[in-house]
């Protein structure tokens, strides 16, 4: 078990200060060990999935918490640079976001993503949220 | 469905622009009344001069016959006397002829000779007998002129007698176109004129001519020339001058013809009253008359001309051209109302479509504030909520509270800085607009003064700056916004704004460089849109709407904006600026 146990590395894409200090609480909060990224836009993100600009890349097995808006490439554009990309289209992607807009949910679930999660409760924090995606992450078995 | 009202909505168009110029109908029908025009005018005219052409024959063939019937009066008159001494074995006295041509009443009757009378003929054994029974009667009787002629055709007996005194006893042997016609009415045994004469008592020396008929040895007819020549005792005569006997045969007659008469080349006859120059018609008929060839010549006078000046033809002419006139003038009209019908359909379709645009344009703005509303605005909120529930939760530990409340200050800084923009953008065409004259270099340092730039920045304002009208408060709004991005984004401590203006012919072209990190090509675009920004709103503070609101102000106006293509140091923007401003009320 203990072999097959990869800690799952998370990769936040998120321009907003705030809500990534409210992710690392959560995290904090949950005792969760899993190391934690944070790329402020989407070209950023690409740095660290493709190791360019001097970054290791990031560790398989890994998640992506993505937002949709933020500067230079919002979380949409980042979608279709994944998916065109052979090396990073089965990347498990979790839309995290405040826009309820509908084109931007047709929009990402046209690109695949594993769900999409509107950052609406700020009561208990990210706190439910990062407790569902450590279950996810636990129970179903990620491409490595 | 759509593409259906389309097809439908150009199918009609169509029809209507087809229906706003002449088509080939329109002239065929146009050219077919024209041609009926001018057949009609044609036949009209063609009628009317055939119709004319008869009533000239008709009225020449009616003189000629009128002069036939009237000699024949005559004629039937001397043959009368003829009669009247056949009927006396050839013996005639003077009495008996007075006495019939009495009775014949010849001022009334007939009115175109001047008498009527007895010729004998008197070969010279008789001449002394002969002469002794007449100066019974009449003492101072004489035969004249003299002549050299074997005999003796002197006028017996002439009634009446007062106004051919100078008649009697004239001998009509002297001369060869009165011996001539009497010797062919002899040897003829018919009625025979004379050539053109002048009467002896005809005053005025006009034209006449002498009517013969003869009688023979008790008042027989002769078969024969020789027997003829043989047996004849005289002629009954008649003289005629010839314009009396027109008047008494033309004259009461209501003509539009003018009648010429020759017998070869003597004239007997000419009617020179409403002569028409150049007659319409004319005509020349020889007609045997007793013996003499005579020339009628025919000619339709200037009444003629007159009557049959029939102004039919012209008027179905003139009015057949008017009525295609005004044919070809209602089919213009037509074809203009539906020409001026399209201009008005499409000039209204034009101000639909602005307005649709108009509408899809506020209704594109308004999304777009939906969506701002639900994210940019929020998501400061959410963070102020967020800090405030870390703040309870650390309210022990001192140190990190103070950055939470920096952090919530911020938020609140950045929602009223995003407040404010959205004003301003939800602003632009919509304030009133104030033109006045503004200063470039002036108003440009001032914008920069306000903006409170770090001391290590300098603003360069490069050659001469206009000064001209124009809308101030969106000149403030456009520089304040370029200025303070350059001072925002710029990387280093020190940095440079170079404004320089060049000069086109309907726009004053603002060059805005600075000496910051610049902006990649492959944002050139995206930079101009809502909300845009590129950098995180923590590192940079930015409601990402300047650009957005410089754009929407320069177009509002006609004016635009562009970074320069040249990736140089810096970014370098281009503000094309109207030179006039026209103020939308």
């Amino acid at each position: 078990m203990a072999k097959d146990y990869q800690e799952v590395s998370i990769l936040m894409v998120e321009d907003d200060d705030i809500d990534a200090m409210a992710i690392a609480r959560a995290f904090k909060k949950l005792k969760l060990l899993n190391p934690l990224i944070r790329a402020t836009d989407g070209l950023n993100a690409l740095e660290y999935l493709r190791g360019t600009k001097d970054r290791d890349p990031i560790q398989r097995p890994y998640v992506l918490l993505l937002d949709i808006n933020m500067p230079r490439m919002n979380g949409l554009e980042l979608l279709e640079e994944i998916r065109n990309d052979p090396n990073l289209k089965d990347t498990p992607i979790f839309i995290l976001t405040t826009s309820k807009a509908e084109e931007d949910m047709i929009a990402a679930h046209n690109y695949n993503v594993a769900g999409y999660i509107v950052k609406s409760d700020v009561a208990d924090g990210f706190i439910r949220v990062i407790e569902l995606l450590d279950s996810y992450w636990r129970v179903v078995t990620l491409p490595s | 469905m759509n593409e259906d009202t389309h097809t439908r909505t150009s199918y009609h168009r169509e029809k209507l622009v087809s229906a706003g110029s002449l088509h080939w109908v329109h002239w065929l029908v146009i050219s077919l009344s024209l041609v009926l025009t001018v057949g009609a005018w044609s036949i009209s005219r063609q009628q009317i001069s055939q119709r004319v052409e008869a009533q000239f024959v008709r009225e020449a063939a009616q003189s000629v016959a009128l002069v036939k019937e009237r000699m024949e009066l005559y004629e039937n008159a001397l043959w009368g006397g003829v009669a009247l001494i056949d009927s006396n074995a050839g013996l005639i006295n003077y009495d008996q002829w007075r006495a019939y041509a009495n009775s014949l009443r010849i001022d009334e009757v007939y009115p175109g000779i001047n008498g009527i009378g007895v010729i004998h003929n008197i070969q010279p054994h008789q001449l002394a007998t002969y002469l002794k029974k007449v100066v019974i009667r009449r003492p101072d009787y004489q035969i004249h002129p003299k002549h050299n002629e074997t005999e003796y055709w002197p006028i017996t007996y002439v009634e009446p007698a007062i106004p051919n005194s100078k008649a009697i006893g004239l001998d009509m042997a002297f001369e060869a176109n009165r011996y001539g016609g009497i010797k062919k009415s002899r040897d003829s045994g018919k009625a025979q004129l004379t050539g053109p004469i002048t009467l002896v008592q005809d005053s005025k020396k006009t034209p006449g001519f002498l009517l013969y008929t003869p009688f023979y040895k008790q008042g027989k007819k002769p078969a024969s020339k020789e027997e003829r020549r043989r047996k004849i005792v005289g002629v009954t005569y008649a003289p005629f001058i010839v314009s009396k006997l027109m008047q008494g045969t033309l004259a009461s007659q209501k003509r539009q013809v003018g009648i010429k008469i020759s017998d070869g080349n003597d004239i007997l006859y000419d009617e020179d009253s409403d002569k028409d120059p150049n007659p319409l018609f004319s005509k020349k008929v020889t007609i045997d008359f007793y013996g003499r060839a005579w020339e009628f010549d025919i000619r339709s006078d200037l009444s003629f001309r007159e009557a049959s000046a029939n102004n039919q033809p012209l008027f179905v002419l003139f009015g057949g051209i008017f009525i295609d006139s005004l044919l070809l003038g209602l089919f213009l009209f037509l074809s203009q109302a539906n020409r001026r019908a399209l201009n008005y359909a499409d000039q209204m379709t034009t101000e639909l479509k602005m307005q649709t645009e108009n509408l899809e344009k506020s209704n594109a703005e308004l999304n777009d504030f939906a969506y701002i509303a639900s994210h940019d605005l929020k998501s400061p909120l959410r963070g102020i909520d967020q800090l405030a529930t870390w703040i309870a939760e650390d309210i022990d530990n001192k140190e990190e509270t103070l950055s939470h409340l920096t952090m919530m200050r911020s938020r609140v800084n950045r929602m009223e800085n995003l407040l404010n923009d959205l004003l301003d953008y939800s602003k632009v065409g919509k304030i009133e607009d104030k033109i006045q004259s503004v200063d470039c270099k002036n108003t440009l340092e001032s914008i920069y003064d306000l903006l409170s730039p770090p001391e290590t920045f300098t603003l360069e304002i490069s050659g001469g700056l206009p000064v001209f009208d124009t809308v101030d408060t969106a000149f403030h709004l456009v520089f304040r916004n370029l200025i303070s991005n350059s001072i925002k984004h710029h990387n280093g401590d020190d940095g440079t704004i170079t404004i320089s203006v060049e000069e086109q012919e309907h726009f004053y072209i603002f060059r805005v460089q600075d000496d910051g990190p610049g902006i990649e090509q492959k944002f050139h675009e995206k930079i101009f849109g809502l909300y845009q920004t590129l950098r995180p709103k923590d590192e940079v503070e930015g409601s990402g709407m300047g650009l957005a609101i410089i754009k929407k102000t320069l177009e509002y106006y006609g004016g635009s904006i562009t970074l320069s293509p040249e990736q140089t140091q810096g970014a370098c923007f281009f503000v094309s600026w109207p030179k006039r401003v026209s103020v939308k009320t």
